[in-house]
């Protein structure tokens, strides 16, 4: 049966001359668990709002053609009802959480909308998103996790038989991603509810959905079943879309003729095993760049305490007795779950926060006796949400404040050079919040080296990000490796993370585990284990394949393994 | 050694006084004394004590009485554990109100005749000050709030009390990144020589000032997708449907500790008012 039916769908948001959704026809089955794809401001959003009603009930504009949600028409029906049958949960979660504590938040909507139950509903809807026992906490008390499975539990709590989730995984380490994705399962399979993600991580979709929709300048290009849709390789890439890397591997050996044509494309690992089963290990690629040698330790960080005043009790220690060093040149990654303290590394190291013990020398000099202002030509932060980073009212300004602001020489050449590097120029007048998300972080990027700092710290630059933005701001980065000497960036992201680093720090609860090059750090499965770091696929499928294969990208994986 | 010393406390006091402080505060003013006898009791008893107390001290000028408020008052601000932030306010505020001219008048000579008056505008002052310290943050928004709506209030306003409280935190961490920013990019004046200090002060305020415009930007970009969730979580529908406001005054019981406490208020009242006959 179909749950979903919409006929002939046009729409377009008021004052907008051209409609951002084209004559639209879809039937989605009961029990489906469907993942949207495509580019960025094709009109997986909107359309996903056309079917709680919030268009065109809430937001007005331009609808044509029918959209039937479980057998209501959207338009005869009011959004309290639709909500009732369609959930929704928004890339943004925290901001649709309006109640101070757990249980009240998962149960509003039930008591708003008068059902005598709601308590009930509440409690229910927080056992099956797996938040049991934190009834009575206060939202600030859960994890970025936690807080999205919340934000889920308040939609599932209306026993709706369709749950929509726009971007479900964009700001979770890979332990939540999976947790999230577990429950999502689970509330399909055993509960039979219809599940629509809004999804760029292809091996995610890979992994657990059963149909792939592509949307493409607001229309639908494709429903097809996953592996089908997945192996549709230069098409979804044509759309920005990177399908799982298994594949694209599959996919390239295909093309040089070393797999047969009729092979069907690998969509998993488990896929990849019999794929890729007639390829032998030839060991690894190319010895692995050592690099120079790093220079002199530019940041110590000695037996740093640090703290946090909570709500209740005890603070909460962060570090204690944290020992870390830097040396001149170094590119590091900073991983580990959400929580583990790599922003307050970072913040440490800028001067934000003062530790409570110990000391950090920066240039051999202690920086607890140091203005902030005067520590920013040597070390700079980019924050993990670029708005924070925008306090004038044009990007130009923005850029430009720190060196007007010391008197630096030439500072509106040197700005106009930055946004030329980080094409910028054409958008220089506007305000940072109003860029795309790319966009944001490019700026938020040439905002932080304006000074031209030793020490560049980003923290998650590419989180929230859609895949093809994220390739750009990889490249970026790449790009970045020769006017920045030492560069740190805290990340979940671990193609990232092996395409980009030198040297690994694994943060784990306040300590450093784990501290090395990439083999050290992967090939180290007790380390892996106990942080959940999830490795890019293709260096999962290499292992699967042959124990002492250590990939990390397609192309090394494609060198490592020959025919026979 | 003591200049070391005093540098050393003159550090931690700006050091502590800073956004993340206000922010814990507000956060344990509002929520982390939800384990208290006061928190503990209904908010409909405790308004109508609130009102007694917040108004007819201004009325009665008997020594006897007003002090027997203030101790009471005294005693309930102990048990909901206020947080520190509130209290000092309401120190300072009391003192520049009315205390100043009690303490000066009381050195500077003066007698029963002048002292007593400042004495009892002073109990009444601080009498009222702390019944609404300890209604206010002795309950957590939403009992407060639900105690509003029982007795008519319109229900936007419970809800945007219990709201306000539950995106204060978010904005204050927010403002706080947003003066980092100014702190790693800015540049402040020296601050060695007074002249400095006074010039830091400046641009201090002035930062301040000019981190509200990119506050109340990012407030509005988040706010679309909260103002959103509301609406599907039928937020205008419960607003004019009777039964919801029914449920959730459900929640509300007047139990044994509630009437136990009004005793005691009575019986201590009614005690300092024989005092009073009988002294």
């Amino acid at each position: 049966m179909n749950i979903i039916e919409i006929e002939n769908l046009t729409y377009s948001y008021p004052a907008s001359p051209s409609p951002i959704l084209k004559n639209i026809s879809l039937q989605v089955e009961e029990g489906d668990f469907l993942a949207i794809v495509g580019n960025n401001g094709c009109g997986k959003s909107t359309f996903c709002k056309t079917l709680n009603g919030l268009i065109p009930h809430f937001i007005a504009g331009e609808f044509e053609g029918t959209v039937k949600v479980g057998g209501l028409n959207t338009l005869e029906s009011d959004v309290g009802t639709l909500a009732c049958k369609a959930g929704y949960v928004y890339q943004d979660f925290e901001n649709q959480i309006v109640r101070p504590t757990v249980l009240d938040d998962a149960s509003y909507a039930c008591l708003n909308y008068a059902m005598e139950d709601y308590k009930e509903r509440g409690r229910e809807a927080l056992s099956l998103c797996g938040l049991e026992g934190r009834e009575e906490d206060y939202i600030w008390q859960l994890s970025g996790g936690q807080t999205h499975l919340l934000a889920l539990a308040g939609a599932v709590s209306l026993r709706p038989d369709i749950l929509i989730l726009d971007e479900p995984i964009a700001q979770l380490d890979p332990g939540h991603a999976d947790r999230i994705y577990g429950v999502l399962r689970e509330l399909n399979e055993t509960y039979g509810k219809t599940i629509i993600v809004i999804e760029h991580h292809t091996e995610y979709i890979a992994d657990y959905c059963k149909h792939v929709m592509l949307m493409r300048d607001g229309g639908i290009a494709w429903k097809l079943p996953t592996d089908q849709a997945l192996r549709r390789v230069e098409e979804l890439e044509s759309c920005n879309i990177f399908p799982p890397q298994v594949t694209i591997a599959a996919h390239q050996m295909k093309q040089e003729g070393r797999l047969p044509k009729d092979q069907p494309l690998p969509t998993t690992v488990e896929e990849g095993k019999e794929a890729f089963g007639m390829l032998r290990y030839q060991g690894p690629a190319a010895p692995e760049k050592t690099g120079e040698t790093p220079g002199e330790p530019v940041v110590q960080f000695r037996d740093v305490f640090i703290a946090y005043r909570s709500v209740k009790g005890e603070d909460r220690v962060v570090f204690d007795r944290l020992n870390l060093e830097i040396r001149r040149g170094e590119k590091i990654a900073l991983i580990g779950s959400n929580g583990a303290g790599k922003s307050t590394l970072m913040k440490l190291m800028v001067g934000l926060l003062k530790p409570g013990a110990g000391d950090i020398l920066l240039d051999g000099e202690s920086i607890t006796k140091k203005r902030t202002e005067n520590l920013s030509r040597k070390i700079s932060l980019v924050y993990q949400n670029p708005e924070e980073m925008f306090i004038k009212d044009s990007i130009e300004a923005d850029i430009a404040y720190a060196m007007q602001a010391r008197h630096v020489e030439h500072y509106r050449e040197r700005a106009q050079e930055l946004l030329e590097r980080f094409r910028l120029t054409e958008l220089k007048g506007r305000d940072g919040r109003l860029l795309s998300g790319g966009q944001m972080r490019r700026a938020s990027l040439a905002i932080g080296i304006a000074l031209n700092p030793g020490i560049l710290l980003l923290d998650e630059p590419t989180a929230n990000l859609d895949i093809a933005t994220r390739r750009e701001i990889m490249g970026t980065l790449s790009d970045m490796k020769d006017i920045t000497e030492t560069v740190l960036i805290a990340t979940h992201d671990m193609q990232l993370v092996c395409q980009w680093a030198q040297r690994i720090v694994v943060l784990c609860q306040g300590r450093v585990v784990a501290d090395g090059t990439r083999d050290e750090i992967f090939g180290n499965k007790a380390v892996t284990d106990m942080v959940g770091i999830r490795p890019p696929e293709i260096f999962s499928m290499g292992q699967a394949l042959h124990s002492q294969a250590l990939c990390y990208t397609v192309e090394e994986f494609l060198q490592s393994f020959q025919e026979v | 050694m003591e200049t070391k010393m005093k540098k050393k406390l003159s550090e931690n006091i700006l050091d502590k006084f800073s956004i993340d402080f206000l922010r814990s505060q507000v956060l344990k003013n509002a929520y982390g004394n939800d384990d208290t006898v006061i928190a503990g009791l209904d908010p409909r008893i405790l308004l109508v004590w609130y009102l007694f107390l917040g108004l007819v001290p201004w009325f009665v000028n008997n020594l006897w009485f007003l002090m027997a408020c203030f101790l009471l008052v005294l005693v309930t601000t102990l048990l909901a554990r206020v947080a520190g932030l509130v209290l000092l306010l309401f120190g300072v505020g009391v003192f520049t109100q009315t205390g100043y001219l009690l303490i000066v008048s009381f050195f500077f000579g003066g007698n029963a005749s002048t002292v007593i008056p400042l004495l009892i505008l002073t109990l009444k002052v601080a009498t009222c000050s702390l019944a609404s310290v300890t209604v206010f943050s002795g309950l957590d928004p939403d009992k407060l709030s639900n105690g509003l709506m029982w007795y008519g209030c319109p229900e936007r306003l419970s809800f945007s009390i219990s709201y306000a409280y539950r995106v204060l935190p978010m904005l204050m961490e927010e403002f706080q990144n947003i003066l980092l920013s100014y702190r790693m990019r800015g540049n402040p004046p020296e601050h060695e020589t007074f002249v400095g200090k006074v010039k830091y002060l400046i641009y201090q305020v002035k930062v301040v000032m000019h981190a509200f415009y990119p506050l109340m930007l990012n407030t509005a970009k988040r706010s679309r997708t909260t103002v959103e969730a509301l609406e599907i979580k039928g937020y205008r529908y419960a607003a004019v449907n009777k039964t919801v406001k029914k449920m959730k005054l459900a929640t509300l019981k007047v139990t044994y500790n509630d009437l136990l406490f009004l005793a005691v208020s009575f019986l201590w009242i009614s005690l300092s008012l024989l005092a009073s006959t009988l002294f």
